[in-house]
């Protein structure tokens, strides 16, 4: 392993979606990583270039810096680093819920082996206090260890693009404020601003960037439903609120089908219980939660509607997408996956550019190798992720293969009126 | 939500249903008998439910593979006072009593829309109960009583919550559909409060009868409004009125006493438990009990 950057090698420890993307980053930038996960085959199958998170521009960054990366699961590789990230996705159970069991372990197993005067950087998803109490705890086992934690802004679908390039970095420190060198000279790599700011604050920065998202998607999903009852398009006033400065052109003013993908979800359901905690108003939660189960359930109550679940004479129906959202395989909440389930008792052909479920969850469900495949001979046609190769779809072609034509396509994949124009029962969210 | 224990439907050995002559009762037995299911009605003159020898009663009727429809209640219209709210809580009272006491396959317990906070404009099976009224007080205060009696004794339980029910049958005549069709056909006349511009939910019996057998059939457990997912104005069901009437009917516009409020319903769950389910709209419904009122009349 060349070494260009750093005075030795840096530490990765959980390898998964943030883990990776995160350890090869750092190789990006010439530093040597050593990238740790103790689970059975993890870090076989890392090695080999086998990754189990689809994300744009990930498999050519690891082909250009694979020598400044190594995967082991020995613990002892990773804990003789003198700058050692947790990097473990915390996992969330069916209420969003954290359960941080994993990430306590890995904590108190490389803690107990890491050099005295080494930097811990905890970057998995964690609810204020955590970092603090863990502090404590190696306070109280007399480890001369410092502790950090580093707020992560992993995007799906667009992870590799934004760690290369970070909008800033946020450092929540404990009782020694001052950074490292080591760590000072990882995060001046980056060229961005670095805030630093105490344990809590930093931990409730990255819930709170998640609920400002949060808000901004329930808002956009509320207004969209008006859009569809009233006439109005959502598209044209989106354009407006770029322009304003006060809400700006990247705001999240897409409608979409609810919060999904877990991440958000997770925050959400923090932030809740830390409000229950201590006593603090948190309705506005629970209205985001109201909103986004409602949204997710746009497209069987369309089908309703539209009379296409009449089981006297059942409907042939096609989904593409399965996806919560384009560039990831990731099905955490996804509202495709939650339409098919809802429609156990009607056949349907399924199409995803990415991701594969388990037949046998769902029986009823033919997977097809094609987008057009999947939409021969369907009475309904619903774009459940706007993957690109969906907008790129031959409409005449899709008219002529297709049984029916009702078209649903929440997210506006394709050409509305090119669409209206070829006959097709066209609807989308927010208009 | 609303939870199947038969995913593919199957005949209960037999449906007893609390409640001879209601309106809801009489649709539900018609519906059963369309079917051939088993069924068995109880009106209150075999077993009065008010009175403490009802779950003895209920007992010798009752079969451990029965599934039980409660219809039973006092509605508004026999009285909205304190009084009247105790005589239906000791009707669920006894109820429990029974539950206790013997084993049944599956319990329906017919509540009301009456039950959700009246200031909610949207409404889902999760919206908060806040009771405005004494009725409604009722529906919740049985609700918890009959879920904690078939928990207890481990009897799936669906709760079934409808918005306003219309239909020839009824026998309430609140103020909607029911009462403007019962005026139109009998003085001509229909009595709009304020211009009638609040939008409810209406669905036809028929439909609340269709709802009940689906959740019998696949033994549902759970919470489901009975809704057809269409809120129209008092306005529009009287116009529906005036354009089907076998006669002239004026419409008569009287000052409202509150202000106008809307209440609509996300029918998510409904659709999720029974997707080839679809109730009726006005624009058929209306026509149809004018055209049963007709002939009655």
């Amino acid at each position: 392993m060349s070494q260009t950057k750093g005075s030795g090698p840096i530490g990765f420890v959980g390898l998964s979606h943030l883990g990776i993307i995160s350890s090869i980053t750092a190789a990006a930038q010439e530093f040597d990583v050593v990238a740790f996960d103790p689970r059975a085959g993890i870090s076989e199958a890392l090695a080999l270039g086998r990754f189990p998170v689809q994300e744009p521009g990930l498999e050519d960054l690891v082909a250009k810096h694979r020598a400044h990366i190594r995967y082991t699961d020995r613990a002892e590789d990773v804990s003789s680093c003198s700058l050692i990230f947790f990097t473990l996705d915390v996992p969330t159970d069916e209420s969003n819920r954290s359960d941080l069991t994993e990430l306590r372990n890995l904590l108190a197993d490389i803690s107990a082996k890491a050099a005295d005067g080494a930097t811990l950087v905890v970057m998995s998803q964690v609810h204020p206090g955590f970092c603090r109490s863990i502090e404590q705890t190696l306070r109280s086992n007399r480890r001369r260890l410092r502790l950090f934690y580093q707020v992560e802004t992993l995007v799906f679908g667009n992870a590799v693009a934004r760690a290369l390039r970070p909008e800033r970095y946020v450092v929540g420190c404990g009782e020694e404020a001052a950074i490292p060198g080591i760590y000072s000279e990882f995060l001046d790599a980056f060229h961005c601003p670095v805030l630093t700011m105490r344990y809590e604050s930093a931990e409730l920065c990255k819930i709170a960037i998640n609920c400002f998202l949060v808000s901004s998607v329930s808002t956009t999903n509320m207004l969209a439903e008006i859009c569809e009852k009233i006439g109005a398009d959502w598209m044209e006033i989106a354009s407006a609120l770029r322009l304003d400065k006060r809400i700006g052109p990247h705001a999240y003013l897409s409608p979409g089908l609810g919060i999904a993908g877990g991440n958000l979800e997770r925050d959400v359901v923090t932030t809740q219980n830390l409000a229950a905690q201590q006593g603090t108003d948190a309705g506005l939660v629970v209205a985001w939660q109201y909103n986004s189960a409602r949204r997710k359930e746009w497209a069987l109550r369309v089908l309703h509607e539209e009379g296409l679940l009449d089981q006297t004479r059942p409907s042939q129906l096609a989904v593409w997408g399965l996806a919560y959202k384009p560039g990831t395989h990731s099905t955490k909440n996804s509202p495709a996956l939650a339409l098919i389930q809802s429609l156990h008792s009607y056949p349907i052909r399924v199409y995803d550019p990415v991701v594969h479920i388990h037949l046998s969850e769902f029986p009823h469900v033919t997977v097809m190798p094609s987008a057009l495949e999947a939409a021969r001979e369907a009475d309904v046609l619903l774009i459940m992720t706007p993957w690109r190769e969906f907008s790129e779809a031959p409409l005449p072609e899709l008219k002529n293969v297709m049984h029916g034509a009702s078209l649903f396509d929440p997210f506006g994949a394709l050409d509305r009126d090119a669409c209206l124009a070829l006959g097709f029962n066209y609807r989308r969210l927010g208009s | 939500m609303l939870t199947h224990l038969f995913s593919t439907p199957q005949t209960p050995a037999r449906v007893v249903i609390l409640g001879a002559n209601g309106f809801i009762s009489l649709a539900l037995a018609a519906a059963l008998r369309e079917d051939r299911i088993p069924f068995r009605t109880v009106g209150s003159q075999e077993v009065n439910l008010i009175d403490d020898s009802a779950p003895q009663k209920l007992r010798a009727i009752v079969d451990q593979a029965d599934a039980i429809v409660i219809t039973s209640a006092l509605t508004p219209d026999k009285g909205r006072d304190v009084a009247t709210l105790m005589k239906n809580l000791q009707m669920a009272s006894h109820l429990c009593g029974f539950l206790g006491s013997v084993t049944c396959s599956h319990v329906l317990y017919i509540s009301s829309d009456a039950v959700y906070d009246s200031r909610s404009s949207l409404i889902t099976e999760s919206s908060s109960c806040e009771p405005s009224d004494l009725y409604a007080l009722m529906h919740v205060g049985r609700e918890k009583m009959i879920r904690l009696a078939c928990q207890t004794a481990n009897i799936p339980l669906a709760i079934v919550r409808p918005c306003a029910v219309y239909g020839a049958g009824d026998t309430h005549n609140s103020y909607g559909a029911n009462r403007f069709i019962r005026t139109a056909l009998a003085d001509g006349v229909i009595r709009l409060f304020g211009e009638g511009e609040e939008k409810r939910d209406h669905i036809y019996v028929d439909d609340v009868a269709m709802i009940l057998k689906l959740c019998l059939l696949h033994r549902c457990s759970g919470v489901v409004n009975a809704v057809s997912g269409q809120a129209v104005s008092f306005m529009d069901i009287a116009k529906l009125v005036l354009s089907a009437a076998p006669r002239a009917v004026n419409l008569e516009l009287q000052p409202r006493g509150g202000p106008i409020t809307h209440r609509h319903f996300d029918i998510s769950v409904l659709v999720r438990a029974f997707p080839g389910f679809r109730a009726r709209s006005v624009n058929v419904g209306i026509p149809q009990m004018l055209a049963a009122m007709s002939r009655i009349t």
